[in-house]
């Protein structure tokens, strides 16, 4: 379980994050949301210790972060792949993670061969992808087997095949019971992987609840029905107060009314129904209507 | 702080440019002692003449020591390694005295071994051509090349705390080095200028330097070895422990 309680952190007069307080439960994978310069990156830094927060503070399974003695045995954390020195081999990058923290050699070889480097572990960084380097981060934050994991888009840069591979494990780890955090702008992916939501919003949190919850809440609804006598159906459902919307010729799109409405209306004008299915809005839309308040880099048309 | 050790032991062997600057620093001073031993005039060059060359030369090697110490820390900070660094040992305390005693440790080690190998090279050659250089005949110049080896693990930690403090590899290498040769020499004439007697034996360097120099202490006008060095020793002790304090309050 990860704590946040309180957190403020000030770069000059501007709060990065102000007072944010959640939770991170363990068994699940727990997505963190929010626009660029949300915050998302200084809280994360300031979870670890890296950033000194003004106030507030965070604890691993009640612990601080601080009183860890060895921290890599207990939470592994990739803030960024590209924290590594470039004349140094991937294998030498993660002998120094493991010596720090008591763990041998062997345990090293080990998450080469889990992330898949194994075969270029004694390449020097520099000739590394940014999809290798985002393997060797997740081989680091695999090191110590740890029981609370921390990533800062950690798909950034993997190819298809790199960010199935992620998904896959993050929900296994959390299947076994491990604390997850993960900060993604793949929106699709993060509505694949997570099972809990933490979205904020210039330091401050918008919502903390599940994804489910989080797209009911701010999602587009609407009930899709297909028919061949959809003008009769649609006719009576504008009455009865609906909106709706045509797609082609015989589907539309009903606003107002719920697939039960839809159904009963239809049964009461014995009309045929060749679809009748409710839609809910993608993660990325509820996002977006979720934060648009507290986009700190809006975009301008394209003219 | 084993395990610390172990991890800044790996990171120090694992980057070539710091075996570059180490071999450099052993091999500047040995080509320089050969070919003097080889093209003066045997009879010329006794032993505490080889000892004046010798750290005459290791000068070079203490700079690019502190180079490594400097950029031990300063490369942390550019390639952002700092932060998974302290993310495996948040207690950010060990980490600094550890890159400290590793620091320290080889810049007395290397320039031990440079000190070795060149008065012991040195020596050998000019005895092959008719010399007389006797280890035991230097007298009090022999302290010089033990005064030159602290010499090089003072100037090693120097490094590594301006490192700490300036956070840029080129601006900490820049200090390190411009420091000795420009930035005194300006700082003493504007003293001198001033009116003060003689400021020079107070600028930390050329107090420093003392330890390696075979006449220490002959004159009044310097610190001497033991002081000097001690004075040199107590500057770059205050450097690095505002480096310490700056780097464990600041954000990584």
């Amino acid at each position: 379980m990860i704590t946040v309680q309180g957190l403020s952190k000030r770069f000059g007069a501007k709060f990065a994050v102000a007072d944010l307080s959640f939770q991170v439960a363990p068994g699940r994978v727990t997505g963190f949301l929010g626009p660029n310069g949300s915050g998302k990156s200084t809280t994360m830094r300031c979870m670890l210790g890296l950033d000194r927060p003004d106030a507030g503070g965070t604890t691993f399974d009640g612990q601080p972060y601080a009183q860890l003695d060895h921290p890599l045995h207990q939470v592994g954390a990739l803030l960024d792949a590209g924290y590594v020195h470039p004349g140094r081999s991937g294998r030498n990058h993660l002998r120094w993670l493991a010596a720090s923290n008591g763990l041998p050699t062997s345990r090293v070889d080990e998450t080469l061969a889990v992330v898949g480097l194994t075969e270029v572990g004694t390449k020097r960084v520099r000739t590394y992808s940014l999809g290798m380097k985002q393997r060797l981060g997740l081989a680091g934050v695999l090191l110590g087997d740890p029981h609370t994991i921390i990533l800062d888009e950690p798909a950034n840069g993997l190819d298809p095949e790199g960010i199935r591979w992620i998904r896959d494990v993050l929900t296994h780890l959390a299947g076994q019971g491990r604390t997850i955090l993960v900060s993604s702008h793949l929106l699709s992916e993060m509505a694949l992987m997570a099972n809990s939501l933490i979205v904020i919003g210039k330091g401050q949190l918008i919502e903390e609840c599940s994804v489910g919850d989080f797209v009911g809440r701010y999602g587009d609804h609407w009930v899709r029905v297909a028919s061949p006598r959809i003008g009769t159906l649609a006719e009576a459902l504008r009455a009865g107060g609906a909106v709706v919307t045509a797609v082609d010729d015989i589907t539309v799109e009903v606003r107002n009314a719920t697939a039960v409405d839809v159904g009963e209306l239809a049964a009461r004008y014995q009309v045929t129904l060749h679809e009748l299915s409710t839609q809910t809005g993608s993660l990325e839309d509820a996002f977006l209507k979720a934060t648009s308040s507290v986009q700190e880099y809006t975009t301008g048309a394209i003219r | 702080m084993i395990d610390t050790l172990r991890s800044e032991w790996i990171k120090l062997r694992t980057v070539r440019m710091n075996a570059v600057l180490a071999i450099i620093a052993v091999g500047f001073p040995l080509v320089i002692t050969v070919l003097t031993a080889l093209l003066i005039d045997a009879d010329d060059m006794d032993a505490e003449g080889l000892i004046g060359l010798v750290t005459g030369t290791s000068i070079v090697t203490g700079m690019l020591l502190g180079v490594i110490g400097a950029a031990g820390i300063t490369s942390e900070f550019g390639f952002g390694t700092i932060r998974p660094t302290f993310a495996a040992t948040p207690k950010r305390s060990r980490v600094l005295i550890a890159k400290a005693v590793l620091t320290v440790v080889v810049g007395l080690v290397v320039e031990a071994v440079m000190v070795a190998l060149c008065f012991g090279v040195g020596s050998v050659l000019l005895n092959s051509r008719g010399g007389d250089v006797q280890f035991a005949d230097a007298g009090d110049a022999r302290w010089a090349l033990l005064g030159i080896v602290v010499f090089a693990g003072i100037v090693s930690l120097l490094g590594f705390g301006l490192g700490m403090l300036i956070r840029s590899t080129p601006a900490a290498i820049a200090v390190l080095i411009l420091w000795p040769l420009v930035g005194e020499s300006i700082v003493g004439g504007l003293l001198i200028a001033a009116g003060l007697d003689n400021p020079f034996k107070w600028l930390p360097y050329n107090a420093g330097i003392n330890l390696g120099n075979p006449d220490a202490g002959a004159g009044t006008d310097s610190l001497g070895r033991v002081w000097g060095g001690l004075y040199f020793f107590v500057v770059t002790a205050v450097i690095t422990a505002l480096g310490a304090l700056s780097t464990s309050k600041r954000d990584a």
